[in-house]
């Protein structure tokens, strides 16, 4: 009986150190169906092996801080800048996405040496245009969803939410503390109801007439009018009209899934190559039809469902660092949390 | 002969089990960072909350449906009650975070509620008129539907070896049945209610799948979420103290009805077949109603809802596979179940030869991987690999063990042992403990070594709980979702896994697929222990 158990043992050592030479390691916190279909593409075109640990931003980061110096992964994949930031912070990534494609795809806002931007989305307002008339939304900015005349007629997300957190860091970066913190107070004072569900489940709030406006990120809607969540919800999204704030100051926040590059990568080469990759025009057209994202670069389109229901010329906030959203997370949650947001 | 091979190895295999159980907490004693200060105890005082309203709400709903159903089953005939009798098991087969994708699918704005309403009525808003199940009542509904069942096997086991006459005694004092109830079936099973309810309140309180879906901040996701996102371990280890303390009452009170069980149950041969009371008319419907209602709320809603979703986005069900899914789990399944068998097999053996006090208090401290969170336990893991590896094998010259440890099969199962393997010694235990001593001593004098009686006496005797056991670790390791999710290699997926991500990307549709297989493979499981285990060791 020992020996059989010696041999599993074994056998079970083999499934782990069996390397494949030729491969990347990625640690993804970005669960698309798409991602995994362009992750082939890239090992048809260039013979490196994509392999995938999918998980949870919190353990998969864990892993990567504990695994140091001997790490396994090569990329850390995640759906918010903030993630990026931290794990810069925390000093378990490098430099070396310096590369001249990278560089000249990627705005320098979005990217530093050591994590890229690879698909852009706006975190905007959402409107009934049967209950919220042109001139209660003219010039709307995020600082308007305080004011009272919203009162009882706001959903939004809870304040654990990371897209929040990020949103939050941004109005303290170019607000203040103080001033977020009363903007806190008047947004909690208008919510329809105490925050729950995600992202979609807001839209579908003012769909169904529980409340007027919402605040969600852009790809959602798109995603219920591809028609993929089925008929309803195609039907219920087409109630719901789209709308970009702080047109008239610094622009509507954005947000990026980043990659980024974990110290100590075994197949550091591979990862550049998979960051170039994910960059082409060709991917990103991949992500704009999939996952509703905008794109990283210049010269894509987002998906026409973006485009008609969207509207593709909006000004985007290109002037608030995204190392500010790891920078004042902590501070973005004691903000919301100080003014009762659940 | 004291320390035989038999004592030196139980002793590994109990210390192996602690380690991760000390790294816990010992990795709180280390230095911390000092996000949120002021807003610590506001978060605390919630975690609390949250835990407590859950725990209480949780254990009332599953005493509730569980004894109720056992009692009704076990008591009374009525139409469906031999079927209803296996069937209400099946529940186990839903993992809480399951149900609760489903609860979502079915009564969210536009969701399956809203479409049978319009097909049978035609266009309207009935979004207001839905109830909403989420947040905490979906959290407690979703634990509550998936677990009862822990109370139901085990007070059906009791009832079922009520003695006849304690059962006449209350007819002969003039008892109603509903006072029959109170004052003499309820009382009598007790110990082995509050058995089931201490196993329902340990994965209420270590349920992190379901009640991360619906967001709420419990004891146990606030300690994930301190440690692994603010570097805090000073308040995850204050937060492990109020969730060790929950944990510890709960053993407490388990023990103290355990040790009552004894005095309660002494008296086998007054046994016999007790007749069941054959219900008519209003009662025998009310009975039926009941029992049919909570395996449809509890099994058939959820799989419907996720063979609904399934075929509504076949698309889904083709982007799948299925048999390397289903191969992968298997492979988990079987491993850790021979793992667990075999180390506690020797362990009990090893406890039983040498009859050592020390030993035994360290199998008992062993099995408390069961009281600890898997999401924890997995992160003490790495925790542990990683600080073994830089302070003690790099110091020693010797090359990186990180990679054969974290991200690996081994790892894994090495973890799913030490969260489970208080199921299969327990189990093993009970299974020995029906053993007498003397069959090994006449062994002995027969001339079989210890090796021998072992594998020629205690194995076959112990055959029917060894089936059991491996049963009930399959459907754990086939529900298991941190764990898994935490320290799984590249490229290796589950179901569990598979349904989890896609649920986390808001693809509750794709969700389904793997969702729909994990139950239906589990009910495969709950099927086979209800046709060959529960009949024999039960009735």
């Amino acid at each position: 009986m020992k020996k059989i158990s010696i041999l599993t043992l074994i056998a079970s050592l083999f499934l782990s150190t069996l390397a494949v030479a030729n491969e990347v390691n990625v640690f993804n916190a970005r669960h698309y169906k798409a991602d995994g279909e362009l992750y082939s593409k890239f090992t048809n075109m260039t013979g490196i092996k994509v392999n995938l640990i999918n998980g949870k931003s919190g353990a998969l980061e864990k892993r990567i801080i504990e695994e140091g110096a001997d790490a396994s992964a090569d990329l850390y994949i995640t759906a918010d800048a903030g993630r990026c930031g931290a794990m810069d912070a925390k000093g378990h990534l490098q430099g070396g996405l310096t590369s001249d494609a990278i560089k000249a795809a990627v705005p320098k806002s979005f990217r530093t040496s050591k994590w890229v931007g690879i698909a852009k989305r706006a975190r905007i307002i959402y409107y009934s245009p049967e209950r919220v008339t042109g001139a209660e939304l003219s010039g709307m900015t995020y600082e308007g969803l305080a004011d009272p005349k919203w009162k009882g007629r706001l959903v939004i997300r809870k304040s654990s939410n990371i897209y929040n957190k990020s949103l939050v860091a941004s109005l303290i970066e170019n607000n203040g503390k103080k001033a977020t913190a009363e903007w806190a107070k008047g947004v909690v004072a208008n919510m329809a109801r105490d925050s729950k569900g995600n992202d979609r489940a807001q839209i579908m709030a003012v769909a169904a007439g529980e409340a007027d406006i919402a605040v969600a990120n852009t790809y959602y809607l798109a995603l219920m009018l591809s028609g993929k969540k089925g008929a309803e919800q195609q039907e219920a999204a087409k109630k719901v009209k789209a709308f970009f704030p702080n047109q008239n100051d610094r622009g509507t926040h954005m947000n990026v899934s980043c990659a980024a590059l974990v110290k100590g990568a075994p197949n550091k080469a591979n990862a550049v190559k998979l960051v170039e990759f994910l960059l082409t025009p060709q991917s990103q057209e991949h992500f704009t039809n999939n996952t509703f994202e905008f794109p990283m670069i210049d010269g894509v389109s987002p998906s026409p469902l973006v485009v008609n229901n969207l509207g593709l010329d909006f000004k985007q906030d290109m002037k608030t660092k995204l190392a500010s959203y790891g920078k004042n997370q902590a501070a973005a949650l004691e903000t919301m949390t100080a003014a009762g947001w659940k | 002969m004291k320390f035989n091979s038999w004592y030196i190895s139980s002793f590994l295999i109990s210390f192996i089990v602690l380690i991760p159980i000390i790294t816990v907490f010992f990795s709180f004693f280390e230095s911390t960072s000092n996000y949120y200060e002021i807003l610590k105890n506001t978060f605390l005082i919630e975690y609390i909350f949250n835990s407590s309203i859950l725990l209480v709400s949780v254990l009332f709903i599953t005493f509730i449906l569980g004894t109720g159903a056992a009692y009704l089953v076990s008591f009374y005939e009525f139409p469906g009650s031999n079927f209803f009798k296996w069937a209400l098991i099946l529940s186990f087969a839903v993992p809480p975070y399951i149900y609760a994708y489903s609860l979502t699918a079915f009564f969210e704005n536009y969701g399956t509620a809203f479409t049978i309403l319009k097909t049978l009525f035609g266009d309207a808003n009935y979004n207001k008129s839905i109830p909403k199940f989420d947040g905490m009542f979906g959290a407690i509904l979703s634990i509550s539907f998936s677990l009862y069942a822990y109370v139901y096997i085990l007070a059906r086991a009791s009832f079922l070896y009520q003695p006849q006459n304690l059962i006449d005694l209350g007819k002969n004092l003039g008892f109603s049945k509903f006072r029959s109830l109170y004052k003499i079936i309820l009382p009598a099973a007790r110990p082995a209610i509050v058995a089931g309810l201490s196993l329902v309140a340990m994965e209420t309180l270590a349920e992190f799948g379901a009640v991360d879906f619906f967001s709420i901040n419990t004891l146990t996701t606030g300690i994930y979420n301190s440690w692994i996102y603010f570097d805090d371990l000073a308040f995850a280890n204050r937060i492990s103290f109020f969730l060790l303390l929950f944990i510890f009452s709960m053993f407490i009170l388990e023990n103290l009805s355990r040790r009552k069980a004894k005095y309660h149950f002494n008296t086998r041969e007054g046994f016999k077949q007790k007749e069941k009371i054959k219900l008519f008319g209003g009662n025998s419907f009310l009975a039926f109603i009941f029992c049919s209602f909570l395996l449809f709320i509890s099994f058939l809603f959820p799989l419907s809802q996720m063979f609904y979703w399934t075929i509504k986005f076949p698309e889904n069900l083709f982007d799948l596979d299925v048999i390397t899914l289903f191969l992968n789990t298997l492979y988990l399944v079987a491993l850790s179940s021979l793992v667990l068998i075999i180390f506690s097999l020797i362990s009990n053996y090893g406890n039983r030869v040498s009859s050592n006090r020390s030993l035994n208090i360290l199998s008992t401290l062993s099995i408390s991987g069961y009281a600890i969170p898997g999401v924890i336990l997995a992160i003490a893991f790495i925790t542990f690999i990683a600080w073994f590896d830089n302070n003690i094998i790099k110091t020693l010259g010797f090359d990186s063990i990180k990679k054969i440890f974290i991200g690996s099969v081994l790892g894994l199962v090495l973890v799913y042992f030490v969260r489970f393997y208080s199921l299969a010694f327990n189990g093993i235990k009970s299974g020995y403990e029906k053993i007498n001593i003397s069959v090994d001593e006449s062994a002995y004098l027969l001339g079989y070594s210890k090796k021998k009686t072992f594998m020629n006496i205690h194995i076959p005797f112990l055959r029917n709980s060894l089936l059991f056991i491996i049963i009930l670790i399959s459907l754990e390791i086939i529900r298991e979702l941190p764990i898994t999710l935490i320290l799984r290699p590249f490229n290796f997926e589950t179901f569990a896994t598979t349904a989890y991500i896609s649920a986390s990307e808001d693809l509750l549709e794709a969700a389904a697929v793997p969702s729909l297989f994990l139950i239906l493979i589990a009910s495969f499981f709950i099927m086979i222990t209800s046709k060959y285990v529960l009949r024999e060791t039960h009735e």
